[in-house]
């Protein structure tokens, strides 16, 4: 979009200078004009004069008086002579004889001067126009005349009868001197007008080399399909919705590669992009996005978009290529989208066919999959932007789900489970499933704990009787910014703190016991508990309850479903974890109670605590204490 | 256009010329339809452009009355009224190129002018 807004004001700022030189160049050529138009006005003021006072002292017959009277010749030849300047070359009078030939009467010239009733041919027509119409006529410059710039030609007229013609010329000099009197500024016109003409053929030079070089950025060499670049500028220029995405990897191309070598890699690939180009339509776009990865816009104006899909699958699958008299087949992953109006971004759109693409291969290879419209917004929530305008528009609650009393099946405290509010739906809540691991490590997750707290030690601070489990990442005793924030909290609500549990889960082992240990003694200054999550699996091992300080233990979730499928061995473990516990004293929660069933057994088990939910989901926490 | 001129005044597509100024010597020089004539006699034509050249030109008519003359042209309007022998002139007026036939003299030497140089004849000077 930039570069065609640059495009445009260069265009913009050729033609303003185009426009400027032109401007100039008219009105350097009006001011010398104007120039000669004033100079031809003073010209024919100075020839009314002058006819006024030939004809004052021609009496109405100029030639008989001239002729009679030598001395008035004379002396008028004295006065025209007075008006004789750099500017007029000659100031003569003539007289047209009956046979339509003109002589001098009176001549302004003291070198060599015409003589009285000397023959002229005056060599231009307009001289006998100006005797018939007794109208002053500007006779320019024409062939046989020289040092005359312009004649200007003015009628003596006497009771209605022309009695001689008055003719000044005007010097071809000082015309010279008049066109040359802007001549700086047109030769900076003219120069300015040669720099822009440069400047347009190096214009179009340049967007000829430019039009190339886009061409090779647009168009693979290889393949002729687009490239990336061509992407980014497509859907500047196009709306993503307006297309449905399909994103096809050739599956272990390496092999050939290594088997045949590249020039004969290059040829499969070729020959693999040709035949996409050969199923879809002519609309639609082939872009080269990896070395053997391509998309494929389909327009939405294109109908069975699943047909084309399966059939490119089929087609590409069957396609037998030709190698070193090998005949060998290409296998191909595929993922394809529908995609939804208005809300995606092609970034988005690639990131969830590259998502699927990578589900794909990860599970075999040489298959496709189709996404519909609903998959669009479960992968948008994975979307960091998308997480970021959550939490900067506080678009976070926190559920609760209770933990009972096994025996009395009281609620005595409830685990807080943060949740994401959907942008355009209020009532759908994003799991963290969806943005836990994208935010992890940024300084979103701080922010998102800061807002879990605040709702936590809310929830706290407004139901004085209730306890409250938040879960942490071992990860997040370590990171400095987030045990800041606990800390200020904890110090902050230390009142009410002693009813806050920390859920510690980790996914990977403890390597420093002691560092951990002193900051669970940090966690628990203002008299907090500390559960271990999920033990009996993973990390969550025998040694915590040698080398840490905790509270509580939490059964992993998946031992408690074990007692559906091996009651009595699940049984037996339950049952030592129990005893173990109750030597350490520490209370024993089990997780994951789905079934009345596991529930029973779990009471049989005699283990304090119950958690899951056959008992209670994970809500709003004004649904239970209600409830209560 | 001297060609014209001349051409016209001698009825002859093939013009000898004489004329002892070196600047119009050389111009007819390069002339391929005027001859440049090296002596007075053997032109059709005289173009006199100095006033000796002139009186020299005028005396000799006298002294050769009954040889065939050559017709003479001028370059100053002054020099008509010397003789009327001489016919018509070229110059220069008011910046204006100035050419003229004396219509009597053209008679008395029999020369007749074709029609586009008649707007150019005049009666008397």
């Amino acid at each position: 979009m930039r570069k065609a807004y640059s495009d445009k004001f260069i265009i913009f700022l050729m033609v303003l200078l185009i426009a400027f030189a032109l401007f100039l160049q008219i009105s350097t050529i009006k001011s010398t004009e104007k120039l000669k138009n004033d100079e031809i006005k003073r010209a024919e003021q100075y020839a009314s004069k002058i006819a006024k006072l030939i004809q004052v002292r021609g009496k109405n017959n100029l030639e008989a008086t001239l002729t009679e009277n030598p001395e008035l010749r004379k002396h008028l030849n004295e006065s025209l002579h007075a008006f004789l300047t750099k500017q007029y070359q000659y100031i003569f009078v003539l007289e047209k004889n009956e046979k339509g030939k003109y002589r001098f009467l009176l001549d302004a010239s003291e070198e060599e001067p015409a003589e009285y009733k000397s023959i002229f041919f005056p060599k231009s027509e307009l001289f006998d126009s100006v005797y018939a119409s007794q109208k002053m006529q500007i006779i320019e410059q024409y062939e046989g005349v020289e040092e005359v710039w312009l004649s200007l030609v003015y009628p003596i007229v006497s009771d209605n009868k022309t009695e001689a013609l008055l003719v000044l010329d005007l010097s071809e000099s000082y015309g010279e001197h008049l066109n040359k009197f802007n001549s700086p500024l047109m030769t900076v016109v003219w120069m300015m007008q040669v720099l822009l003409i440069l400047s347009i053929v190096l214009l179009v030079y340049l967007l000829n080399r430019y039009s190339k070089l886009r061409k090779i950025l647009l168009f693979d060499t290889l393949t002729s399909a687009h490239t990336k670049v061509f992407l980014e500028e497509f859907f500047n220029r196009h709306e993503v919705d307006a297309y449905n995405v399909i994103l096809i990897d050739m599956d272990e191309f390496a092999q050939i590669n290594n088997k045949y070598g590249y020039a004969s890699g290059d040829s499969v690939i070729k020959e693999f992009s040709a035949t996409i180009m050969r199923i879809v339509s002519a609309g639609s776009k082939l872009i080269r996005t990896g070395g053997t990865e391509f998309l494929v816009l389909v327009p939405k104006t294109e109908s069975d978009f699943e047909g084309l899909v399966k059939k490119l699958f089929g087609t590409l699958q069957e396609k037998k290529y030709l190698l070193e008299n090998e005949v060998f087949d290409q296998k191909v992953s595929m993922s394809a989208m529908i995609t939804p109006e208005g809300k995606a971004s092609i970034h988005d759109v690639q990131r969830i066919l590259d998502k699927k693409l990578l589900e794909i291969k990860s599970k075999g290879k040489n298959a496709f999959g189709l996404l519909g419209l609903d998959h669009f917004d479960q992968m948008n929530y994975g979307n960091m932007d998308y997480i970021k305008e959550a939490l900067e528009e506080e678009r976070l609650v926190c559920v609760y789900q209770p933990i009972f009393h096994t025996q009395t099946k009281k609620i005595v405290k409830y685990e807080a489970l943060v949740r994401l509010v959907d942008k355009e739906k209020k009532e759908k809540l994003i799991s963290p499933a969806h943005f836990m691991d994208v935010i992890k490590g940024t300084s979103q997750y701080i922010k998102m704990s800061k807002l879990v707290f605040k709702n936590v030690f809310s929830v706290l601070h407004t139901y004085p009787e209730i306890e409250i489990s938040v879960n942490l990442d071992l990860d997040d005793l370590y990171n400095a910014d987030m045990m800041k924030l606990i800390t200020e909290e904890l110090y902050r609500y230390k009142h009410i703190a002693n009813r806050l549990t920390f859920e510690i889960l980790e996914d990977h082992e403890i390597h420093n016991y002691e560092q951990v240990a002193l900051i669970f003694q940090q966690l628990k200054t203002f008299g907090s508990k500390i559960a271990i999550d999920d033990f009996g699996s993973g990390y969550a091992n025998y040694v915590y309850l040698i080398k840490l300080d905790v509270d509580i233990l939490k059964i992993d979730g998946q031992l408690i479903q074990e007692l559906l499928y091996a009651p009595e061995r699940t049984s037996v473990m339950l049952e030592s974890i129990k005893d173990l516990a109750e030597a350490y004293q520490y209370k024993v929660v089990a997780e994951f109670v789905s079934s009345r069933e596991i529930y029973e057994m779990v009471k049989a088990l005699e283990i304090e605590y119950v958690q899951g939910f056959y008992l209670g989901e994970p809500k709003l926490i004004e649904a239970y204490i209600d409830t209560e | 256009m001297y060609h014209g001129i001349f051409s016209a005044l001698s009825s002859k597509a093939m013009v000898s010329v004489y004329t002892d100024d070196p600047e119009y010597r050389e111009v007819f020089a390069a002339s391929k339809r005027i001859f440049l004539s090296k002596t007075p006699e053997e032109a059709d034509i005289i173009l006199i452009t100095n006033r000796s050249t002139l009186r020299y030109m005028l005396n000799r008519n006298k002294v050769n009355q009954n040889v065939e003359k050559p017709v003479l042209f001028v370059t100053n309007y002054q020099f008509l009224k010397y003789s009327e022998d001489i016919v018509g002139a070229f110059y220069w007026r008011k910046g204006r190129s100035q050419l003229l036939f004396v219509k009597k003299r053209l008679e008395q030497q029999a020369i007749q002018l074709p029609e586009a140089y008649h707007n150019f004849m005049i009666d008397e000077l």
